[in-house]
């Protein structure tokens, strides 16, 4: 972070909302989210800047800056269709997947551009994992699940032809989906049936699955998109506690329409609000104790959206 | 609620001050009431905070409203300990104190700080914790002759029996001043606690 920026107080919101008017008199929506400066303790593991989005026509994230500290957990609420998603899918550019997208700005990574030519994608994404909302496992066993990644990355060698060269690493294997496991904390639930089908699992269970087979490509950043909407509150408060956990080690970044999680579990929020534009940015307790916005006060109070 | 509590102690202060036996009693007989009013008022916070999870102004709302209901509360007692006081103590004594000067200005910094709380006023607030100091100076005064008035009878009177005699009297009417001074700290807790609602504002917490 720069200087200047460390000067800056705790969570600012400037610029206005107001479309601009034009010397003609005709009006224009503003196409720039309010600039938001958040000043926080450590460093910034992902930089944003002025990152905006088109779907065809559709611009769905309007000039967004914003930095996001490692080593903690990042929430980012808003309504539906306020750029949220799009914004987290930018992270390890998932949004290429869509033909229709189109990105301009700037994402870095430890201080590396990330829409740089040449930017290995697989790579990326082994670095900036994903979580999705719904659980969706391998049809596979729960072991070949989590071991699916690193043996694709070629990080570990199993299978008859290694056996027969001889490179064969069984015991590594082993030791890589136990330790993924026990630190999704499914371990002890999956320990003694890894050979079965792992759409035999709860929800819960699948989704720390995912997390579990995120975990074992040795990621960086973990990006969840509504992790836990699909299930039920105990299963939910197990991946709560997780990504708590999580966030000692991992720079974790949670897209989440329930607020009360994000005032749980985040340490910073950053609030999107209808039209793309990133509203407000700061800590967690300061967003939902007292917000610099009145519209990020009306969105969270309930007023709107 | 606060229209409870200052009925009641404006009773208190009114049996005080004319040695109203009677009066002082309902005062006491009538605390039931504000308890029971506190508890309901009490739970329908503690319902707001499980039901609606209040965030930013509501929370701030609701949760200065809930350190507010204590101070109210505490003050029915101060209430009900003025008006023990009137069933016990002989007010022909220390005429020359001027408890009902600082029971008005204790009455008044209550009644402002919930005008403040009702009408938003921030500035009301500060006033408000600022006029403590005055309420202080009176009660320290007031303590001060007291106290004064018995040494010099020790001084005056050799055997000591003359202090005995006004040593309840005496003290009863520390206790009456110091309840009042407590009344006005309620005050500026209500003032506080108003003050962080409006501005999310610790300052005076």
């Amino acid at each position: 972070m720069s200087d200047s920026q460390q000067t800056q107080t705790q969570t600012r919101t400037t610029g206005s909302d107001q479309p601009l008017e034009t010397t003609s008199g005709e009006t224009v929506e503003e196409t720039k989210s309010e600039w938001v400066a958040y000043d926080f303790q450590g460093e910034a593991k992902l930089v944003a800047e002025d990152l905006d989005v088109y779907y065809g026509g559709d611009h769905a994230l309007k000039g967004v800056s914003m930095e996001i500290p490692e080593e903690s957990v990042t929430a980012l609420i808003g309504p539906s269709g306020c750029g949220k998603s799009t914004y987290l899918r930018c992270l390890n550019r998932m949004n290429d997947r869509i033909s229709a997208a189109r990105v301009e700005g700037s994402v870095q990574l430890d201080g590396k551009e990330v829409y740089q030519d040449g930017v290995n994608l697989v790579e990326l994404r082994k670095r900036v994992g994903m979580v999705f909302q719904s659980p969706n496992p391998f049809p596979k066993s729960i072991r070949d699940n989590i071991s699916y990644g690193p043996r694709k990355h070629g990080d570990i060698d199993t299978g008859l032809l290694a056996r027969v060269l001889g490179r064969d690493d069984g015991e590594a294997e082993r030791e890589l989906v136990e330790r993924s496991l026990k630190q999704a904390a499914l371990w002890d639930e999956v320990h003694d049936r890894l050979d079965d089908n792992a759409l035999g699992l709860s929800g819960g269970q699948q989704q720390r699955l995912c997390i579990a087979r995120c975990l074992s490509v040795d990621p960086e950043v973990i990006l969840m998109d509504e992790p836990a909407s699909a299930l039920d509150p105990i299963a939910t408060a197990k991946i709560e506690d997780l990504i708590d956990d999580l966030a000692e080690e991992y720079t974790v970044v949670i897209v989440t329409h329930n607020m009360q999680q994000a005032a749980r579990i985040s340490d910073q929020t950053a609030v999107f609000l209808t039209g793309g534009k990133l509203v407000e940015y700061g800590d967690t307790e300061k967003i939902f104790e007292n917000p610099e916005s009145q519209r990020v006060e009306d969105y969270i109070t309930g007023k709107f959206g | 609620m606060s229209d409870l509590v200052r009925d009641r102690l404006d009773r208190a202060l009114a049996a005080l001050e004319t040695v109203d036996e009677a009066a002082a009693r309902d005062v006491i007989a009538g605390d039931d009431a504000v308890d029971r009013r506190y508890l309901e008022l009490e739970s329908t916070c503690i319902q707001l905070f499980a039901q609606q999870q209040p965030v930013a102004g509501d929370l701030r709302f609701v949760a200065a409203s809930f350190k507010i209901l204590t101070d109210l509360e505490r003050v029915a007692d101060l209430a009900v300990n003025l008006a023990q006081y009137t069933l016990e103590a002989d007010r022909k004594r220390f005429a020359e104190v001027d408890l009902s000067a600082i029971g008005d200005l204790a009455c008044r910094m209550l009644d402002d700080a919930m005008t403040a709380y009702r009408t938003d006023d921030a500035a009301l607030c500060r006033e408000v914790a600022a006029r403590d100091d005055e309420l202080d100076s009176l009660c320290q005064r007031a303590s001060e002759r007291v106290v004064r008035d018995l040494i010099e009878r020790e001084a005056a009177d050799g055997d000591g029996w003359a202090v005995e005699r006004v040593l309840d009297d005496v003290s009863r009417l520390l206790l009456i001043v110091r309840d009042l001074e407590r009344v006005g700290d309620h005050a500026v807790n209500v003032a506080a606690r108003t003050l962080y609602m409006i501005e999310s504002d610790p300052e005076l917490v």
